[in-house]
């Protein structure tokens, strides 16, 4: 194997550990609330931008950022749930309702941040040393490493959180029978207002660890990671938080090797393919359950 | 007499699941058909067959002697064929009128004739104040009228009703118990799958009895009522 | 097996159906009067301009929202090709702009036909496929060699600055895409439309071609974008891929559809102008927070009046139903 395919293969883990975080929290949210969430990208982005000001205004090191964006995003997770989610399960099209309503949260908290931090691309210029760590024959930045690691720390977390502890059993019944586990004595509003929370608490995290990733950002880059989570949710089939995690190691992979054998210009299609291909052969996705009309 | 409806050795698998084994049966016009049976005993499994949403593996269904067995939901419609469902399946964000004009959307007639059709059927039905609301406004009860009206619209010979009396309060099932009584008047073979005991027997001119996919018992109201494998099966002692 | 016939019915009918006809030409006079005077009084052409193209591109994704029950997220590809079909066919090709943009609408059309498959897909997986073909087509026309697309630049029409003539264009295609709902919405085919919208199961057992029905509804809801995109090249002179195939374009039209109220002929319409007037204003008075209000108003609508303005006053008086477009 050439470096440079290793290259590709190494980074497409990399990224497609912070891809499996994004399916994951954007799984949470349709599984539990069949709510699609447009502004994912966005809240993703906000995290980002939160650990630029941090930066900034303090001098912390992303990874301090990681637990205060955790924590802050949780408690905007809760305080929103109560405030959108209950008017619009009353409401006679729940699903297309959500949409609208988080493709309006999407638009706004996209001006939010371009009012706050101006439309510029931006950047942490933290450095951990060493600057790079040789894997091999391919030679990996720090800080790539260190969010993988995060990643698998954050990953393994919600898997000992959702298969060993009884509000994530709850959660997880919860995206395979609603009226089931209500008649159980289950608050599902509690519970819903949970995953909500949660789903936001690891979006604001998967927002550091792309600053430490990812050259760039802006409020603008929202966009185009809401789309990527919800390629991976297709991929990994609606609801399915497991799923989601493989398809987005999947997913990253296939991205970093398509930049690595094709031209820029098609490796960005590659990832719509995916996607279109995907939902037309195998609408359930590689695990997932109902799509058809 | 001709039956307009003759089903010969049908048989229904899914899976591992034999949901209908070599059932056979006939009606012919102006005849009303009640089907018996306990949960699960394969009622709507047959209606499914026949109407087309399923398709057996094994039998043949003709209906006016044309062979329908395996044919699609529209081209057994197209036969003269209506059918209700268990929960009513209305157009919830149209209008009554224009849920009753959906069947006939095809027919050559002009539009203000169509629409006077729909308007006297939904005269007859006791809906035609609420006409111009959608149909999810409805009650339950007014849901399964609305359905039943749109399924005569077409006027079709052979009428299908899969439990119209669940759930319907009394003063609604005689309206409906009517309603049937005069399908059956104007010639119409009317299969019908019922719980409500009192109701099918008064309008069965021959009753089925079906249990674990086959037909245990079928004959005269009375004679069913007596019949011992019956009354193990379903009616109790 | 007749019933007696219903006379009362029958001459509330009649009566409905004149009110009807009746607000309809209304609609349709007052329309073309306020934007045939527009600039003749002097008013803001652009403001207008843009009015118009939004009631249009509303109205149009009504069709396949509002009565088809789709909600293609990517709607943009639409517009985006027919703005492009344009642009080429007049700049490379020497036709003038009034033959060019039937052949933009059929590129629309064709383009839908190309889309058609996902028609079978249930709401969420159609609106996120939607939204990838249209970053597909964004993505390939920008890769096209520069000599046929204009590369990263885009193309320059040569419409020689002629607002007024694309303003009139703009307002005639307002017309007809007007003109087209009001006829689907009463129409057998409109019928047809939203049983399969409802319940595409039961409208199959009924006769209705369930897949033939839909395709129509798709097909015409890609043609008026997509010569939307054509005026509005010639309207601007200049066509590239960030503009053509901007996603605010779809959330516009989406946001002004629902504001109005999805399934009537009229919703759209009041929602377009109602927007357009409270953009505009937010625009003058708080240009920087144009967008976090644009966003914040959705939240609300959904959150408030998720049938929008016409759609909740139908709700409450549903006898009117029958009489308004």
């Amino acid at each position: 194997m050439t470096p440079l395919v290793l290259n590709g293969l190494v980074n497409g883990i990399i990224v497609g550990g912070l891809y499996a975080l994004l399916g994951l929290s954007l799984s949470l949210l349709y599984g539990v609330l069949r709510v699609v969430n447009f502004a994912h990208g966005e809240l993703v982005i906000g995290g980002s931008f939160l650990a630029y000001a941090l930066f900034g205004a303090l001098g912390l090191p992303p990874l301090f950022s990681l637990p205060l964006a955790a924590l802050s995003f949780f408690a905007a997770g809760w305080c929103a749930y109560y405030l959108l989610i209950p008017r619009l399960s009353r409401s006679d099209d729940p699903e297309t309702m959500s949409f609208l309503l988080m493709y309006g949260l999407s638009i706004a908290l996209a001006a939010t941040l371009l009012l706050l931090f101006g439309a510029d691309s931006r950047s942490i210029d933290y450095s951990f040393s060493p600057i790079s760590v040789a894997i091999g024959p391919v030679n990996v930045s720090t800080a790539r490493v260190v969010a993988l690691a995060v990643t698998v720390v954050i990953t393994a977390a919600m898997g000992w959180f959702l298969f060993r502890t009884l509000p994530g059993k709850a959660l997880r019944a919860a995206t395979m029978n609603r009226e089931a586990i209500q008649i159980v004595g289950v608050n599902i509003v509690r519970l819903s207002a949970l995953a909500f929370a949660l789903a936001f608490a690891i979006a604001g995290m998967t927002g550091v660890l792309i600053a430490l990733v990812f050259p760039a950002f802006s409020p603008f880059s929202g966009g185009e990671y809401s789309i990527i989570g919800f390629i991976v949710i297709v991929l990994g089939g609606l609801g399915n938080p497991v799923g989601a995690l493989i398809a987005g190691v999947f997913y990253g992979v296939a991205e970093q090797m398509a930049t690595v054998f094709l031209p820029q210009a098609l490796a960005q299609i590659v990832g719509f393919a995916i996607l279109v291909g995907t939902i037309l052969v195998r609408p359930t996705g590689l695990f997932g359950f109902r799509v058809l009309r | 007499m001709t039956a307009v409806i003759e089903v010969s050795g049908l048989t229904k698998r899914f899976g591992g699941l034999t949901a209908l084994e070599d059932v056979s049966l006939a009606a012919g016009a102006g005849k009303v058909v009640g089907i018996i049976g306990v949960n699960g005993a394969g009622k709507t499994t047959l209606m499914n067959c026949l109407c087309g949403i399923y398709r057996p593996d094994g039998g043949t269904i003709r209906i006016d002697g044309h062979d329908t067995t395996g044919r699609a939901p529209h081209e057994v419609a197209r036969r003269g064929v209506g059918r209700t469902f268990q929960v009513p399946r209305v157009f919830g964000k149209m209008s009554l009128i224009d849920n009753l004009l959906v069947p006939v959307l095809s027919r050559d007639q002009p539009d203000a004739q169509l629409a006077a059709q729909a308007e006297a059927m939904l005269e007859q039905m006791r809906l035609i104040d609420l006409r111009h609301n959608f149909a999810e406004e409805l009650s339950g009860g007014q849901q399964k009228l609305l359905e039943m009206g749109r399924m005569l619209m077409p006027d079709p010979r052979l009428v299908m009703l899969d439990e119209p009396f669940a759930g319907v309060h009394p003063q609604l099932c005689s309206f409906m118990i009517e309603r049937i009584q005069a399908m059956a008047a104007a010639g119409k073979t009317v299969l019908l799958i019922s719980h409500d005991l009192t109701s099918i027997y008064r309008l069965s001119d021959w009753l089925v009895a079906m249990n674990q996919g086959r037909i245990i018992a079928e004959g005269g109201v009375e004679d069913i009522r007596s019949n011992r494998d019956v009354i193990e099966a379903y009616l109790g002692a | 097996m007749t019933n007696p016939p219903s006379p009362l019915a029958l001459a509330d009918r009649e009566h409905g159906d004149r009110v009807y006809r009746r607000l309809a030409a209304l609609l349709g006079a007052a329309v073309t009067i306020y934007f045939v005077s527009v600039p003749l009084l002097g008013l803001n052409v652009a403001f207008h301009f843009y009015m118009m193209l939004w009631v249009t591109m509303a109205t149009a994704f009504n069709i396949t929202s509002g009565f088809s029950g789709y909600m293609p997220f990517g709607y943009v590809a639409f517009y985006g090709v027919g703005a492009f079909t344009t642009a080429v066919l007049v700049k490379k090709a020497g036709f003038a702009v009034f033959a060019a943009l039937p052949v933009a609408g059929l590129a629309g059309v064709l383009l839908s036909l190309l889309f058609a498959p996902t028609l079978r897909l249930s709401g969420i997986y159609f609106a996120i496929v939607s939204l990838a073909l249209a970053g597909i087509c964004r993505l390939t026309i920008a890769n096209l060699p520069e000599t046929i697309t204009g590369g990263s630049f885009g193309l320059q029409l040569g419409s020689r600055a002629e607002p007024i003539f694309a303003f009139y264009l703009m307002m005639l295609v307002m017309l007809a895409a007007l003109a087209s709902v009001l006829w689907l919405s009463r129409s057998r085919l409109g019928k047809a439309l939203r049983a399969v919208r409802d319940d595409a199961d039961a409208a199959d057992m009924m006769g209705v071609n369930v897949g033939w029905v839909r395709l129509q509804g798709w097909m015409l809801a890609a043609f008026f974008p997509a010569v939307c995109g054509g005026v509005e090249a010639w309207y601007t002179n200049v066509v590239d891929t960030e503009t053509a195939f901007n996603t605010l374009i779809t959330t516009k039209t989406v946001i002004y559809a629902v504001a109005g109220g999805l399934g009537t002929v009229t919703g759209p319409v009041v929602g377009a102008i109602a927007m357009s007037w409270l953009d505009e204003l937010v625009w003058r008075r708080f240009p920087l927070i144009n967008l976090l209000i644009l966003g914040v108003a959705v939240m609300l609508l959904v959150l408030f009046l998720p049938r929008g303005l016409v759609g909740t006053i139908l709700r409450k008086r549903p006898q009117w139903r029958r009489l308004i477009p």
